[in-house]
C-alpha cells in the first residue's frame, strides 16, 4: 500500500489486448442469455485503469459500451452491482457522456441518475479527481 | 446526546484556535487580523484583543496551552508569536525564509517547536534560541512535490506527518541537536536525522488535506479530495493502511476524539463520525447533525451502525442562536474548514470540539457529546 503501487496489471499491453479480446466474447455470449447484469459486472472487471496505452482503454471501452447499452432495467442492475462496482461505472459513464453520441448519452445520463442516488457525490467526486487511473 | 452552541462571530473564520483555559477563542475572520474574543456568560462575548500585525490572510492560529503563546501565520509568509505581556499581546517575528504563502501551523507537544507547511513545497520547523533570543526556522525542503496543507505533531514531539496536495502523507523526523533529547529506546538513526522522511503513503490519488495522529500515535488519519478517508494503524515500517470511500462531498480537516474514533468535516458542512470496531476496519458511522445516517454501501460494512442508532435514536439537538439551518440539518451553512478539540492536549479522550466554516453564517460551535463507550459526566 505505502510507496509505489503493485502493478498487478501485465505491462505487457498485448497481453491486455487479448484478455479483452476473450473477456468481450464472454460478454456476447452472455448478453444473448440475457444476462446483462452478468455481461457488465464482465465488463467491468479487471479494467485496466493502469495501463496508459490509449488502445487498452479503448478496446475495454467498446467492450463496456456493449453491455451498458444492453441494460433495460437499471433499477435491478444497480441493485445487483457491489460497491465496488460503483466508482468503475462512473467513470465510464463519464466516458459515454463525452462521446456525445444520442442514444450513449440517453443510456448514460439514465443510470447516472440512478447511479448517484445510490452512491452519492462523493462517487462523482472520486471519478473527477482521479486523474491517474482514467478510463 | 449531542448539544451544539453556536456562536456567531464574523462572517467567514479561516482558522481558531482556544486558550488554555478555554475562556478565550481567537480567530481569523478572513482578514489579516486576529481578533480575541472572551466569553463573558453562556452567549456572550466580547472582543479583547486585535491582533494586526500580518499583511495578508492568517491562514493558521495555534494557541499553545503550557506557555501561553499564539503562533499566527500567513499567506504574507511570516509567522508571529504572540505573548502576553500584562494585558498587551506582544509580537515576535519569525523569519520563516518562505518564498510562497505559509499554510498551517502547529505547536509541537512539548511547545518547544512548530511546524509550518506552505505553499513553496516545504515545511519550516522553528525552535526557539535561547541565546539569541530568536525563534529560529530550519526548513525541510526534500520530498514534497506540491503545498504543503496540513502539518501534524506525533506524540513523541519528533516526528511530523504532513499532507501535501501531491496526494501524498509523509512522516518525518524533526530532530533538533539542542532541543530535542534522545529516547534511549528510540527507533532507527534515520528518527534522529533532521528532515528524514520516516514514511510516505501514496493512497490519494487527489489533494490530501487535515492529518491527525491518534492520541496514543499508532494511528493516522487523513482525508482525500476524492471523497476518501485514509487510516494508517501502526505507522512504521510495515503499515496497516485503509481507505474509506464515503457518499458524499469532500472532507477537510479530521480530529481523533479518542483512540478509535474520528470526526471528519468538510464540504458537507455537517461533521462526520467514523470508527473502528474491534477488528480494526473503519468505517463511516454517521453525521453529527440530525441527518438520516448514510447507507453502508460505500463504506465497507460495519457492525457499528446498528448499535450507534439505539444510542443516539433519542439525540436531541438544542441550538442557542437561530440559523436557517439547510436540508442537511447542520449548524453550518457552508463548508467546514478546521476542527479543533477543547481540551488539554494530549489527552485519549476529547470530550468536545468546535468546528469553524467559511461564509455566510459561518460560526465555531461547541459540540458537547457523551461517549457511547463509558458513561461519564459532561464537562
Amino acid at each position: 500500500m505505502a510507496g509505489a503501487a503493485a502493478f498487478v496489471e501485465a505491462d505487457n499491453a498485448e497481453e491486455i489486448m487479448a484478455r479483452i479480446e476473450t473477456k468481450s466474447q464472454k460478454i456476447e455470449s452472455l448478453l444473448k442469455h440475457y444476462k446483462h447484469v452478468e455481461a457488465l459486472k464482465t465488463a467491468l472487471d479487471g479494467s485496466p485503469p493502469k495501463t496508459l496505452d490509449e488502445r487498452c482503454k479503448s478496446a475495454n471501452w467498446i467492450v463496456v459500451h456493449r453491455a451498458i447499452m444492453a441494460i433495460k432495467d437499471i433499477e435491478g442492475m444497480l441493485n445487483s452491482l457491489t460497491a465496488e462496482y460503483y466508482d468503475i461505472l462512473m467513470k465510464y459513464l463519464y466516458r459515454g457522456l463525452s462521446t456525445g453520441d444520442e442514444p450513449t448519452c440517453e443510456q448514460c445520463l439514465m443510470i447516472h441518475e440512478k447511479l448517484t442516488e445510490r452512491a452519492g457525490l462523493g462517487c462523482i467526486l472520486r471519478c473527477l479527481s482521479d486523474t491517474t487511473n482514467t478510463v | 446526546m449531542a448539544v451544539v452552541d453556536v456562536h456567531r462571530f464574523a462572517e467567514s473564520i479561516t482558522c481558531h484556535a482556544w486558550s488554555p483555559d478555554l475562556s478565550m477563542v481567537a480567530l481569523c475572520p478572513n482578514n489579516t487580523e486576529v481578533h480575541i474574543y472572551k466569553s463573558l456568560s453562556q452567549d456572550h462575548w466580547e472582543r479583547l484583543h486585535v491582533l494586526q500585525k500580518h499583511d495578508q490572510i492568517v491562514s493558521g492560529i495555534d494557541w499553545s496551552s503550557k506557555s501561553n503563546k499564539i503562533v499566527t501565520v500567513s499567506h504574507d509568509r511570516n509567522s508571529y508569536v504572540w505573548s502576553l505581556e500584562g494585558a498587551e499581546w506582544v509580537p515576535t517575528l519569525v523569519i520563516l525564509r518562505l518564498n510562497r504563502a505559509a499554510l498551517c501551523v502547529q505547536w509541537s507537544p512539548k511547545e518547544n517547536k512548530f511546524a509550518v507547511g506552505s505553499g513553496a513545497k516545504t515545511v519550516c520547523i522553528c525552535y526557539y534560541e535561547q541565546e539569541n533570543n530568536w525563534w529560529v526556522s530550519k526548513l525541510i525542503r526534500k520530498r514534497h512535490e506540491s503545498s504543503v496543507t496540513s502539518v501534524a505533531w506525533h506524540p513523541n514531539n519528533v516526528l511530523l506527518a504532513t499532507t501535501s496536495t501531491d496526494g501524498k502523507c509523509r512522516v518525518f523526523s524533526t530532530f533538533i541537536k539542542g532541543v530535542d533529547t534522545k529516547d534511549s529506546k528510540a527507533g532507527s538513526p534515520a528518527e534522529t536525522k533532521f528532515g528524514e522522511q520516516i514514511l510516505q503513503l501514496d493512497l490519494s490519488y487527489s489533494w490530501a488535506f487535515g492529518v491527525k495522529w491518534s492520541p496514543s500515535g499508532n494511528t493516522l488519519a487523513y482525508v482525500g479530495h476524492s471523497s476518501m478517508i485514509y487510516f494508517v494503524d501502526d505507522v512504521g515500517p510495515s503499515p496497516l493502511a485503509q481507505s474509506v470511500a464515503f457518499r458524499d462531498l469532500p472532507l477537510r480537516d479530521v480530529l481523533f476524539i479518542s483512540e478509535k474514533m474520528v470526526i471528519g468535516v468538510g464540504y458537507d458542512s455537517n461533521p462526520m463520525v467514523f470508527a473502528a470496531d474491534d477488528t480494526g476496519i473503519w468505517s463511516f458511522i454517521r453525521y453529527i447533525g440530525e441527518k438520516k445516517a448514510a447507507s453502508s454501501g460505500s463504506s465497507y460494512s460495519s457492525q457499528f451502525s446498528e448499535a450507534f442508532g439505539k444510542f443516539y435514536g433519542s439525540q436531541s439537538k438544542s441550538t442557542t442562536a437561530n440559523d436557517a439551518s439547510d436540508s442537511r440539518g447542520g449548524v453550518h451553512d457552508n463548508s467546514i474548514t478546521s476542527i479543533v478539540p477543547l481540551g488539554k492536549g494530549g489527552s485519549p479522550k476529547v470530550m468536545r470540539f468546535s468546528t469553524s466554516a467559511l461564509c455566510r453564517m459561518s460560526s465555531p460551535d461547541n459540540n458537547h457529546r457523551n461517549e457511547c463507550y463509558i458513561s461519564t459526566n459532561l464537562k
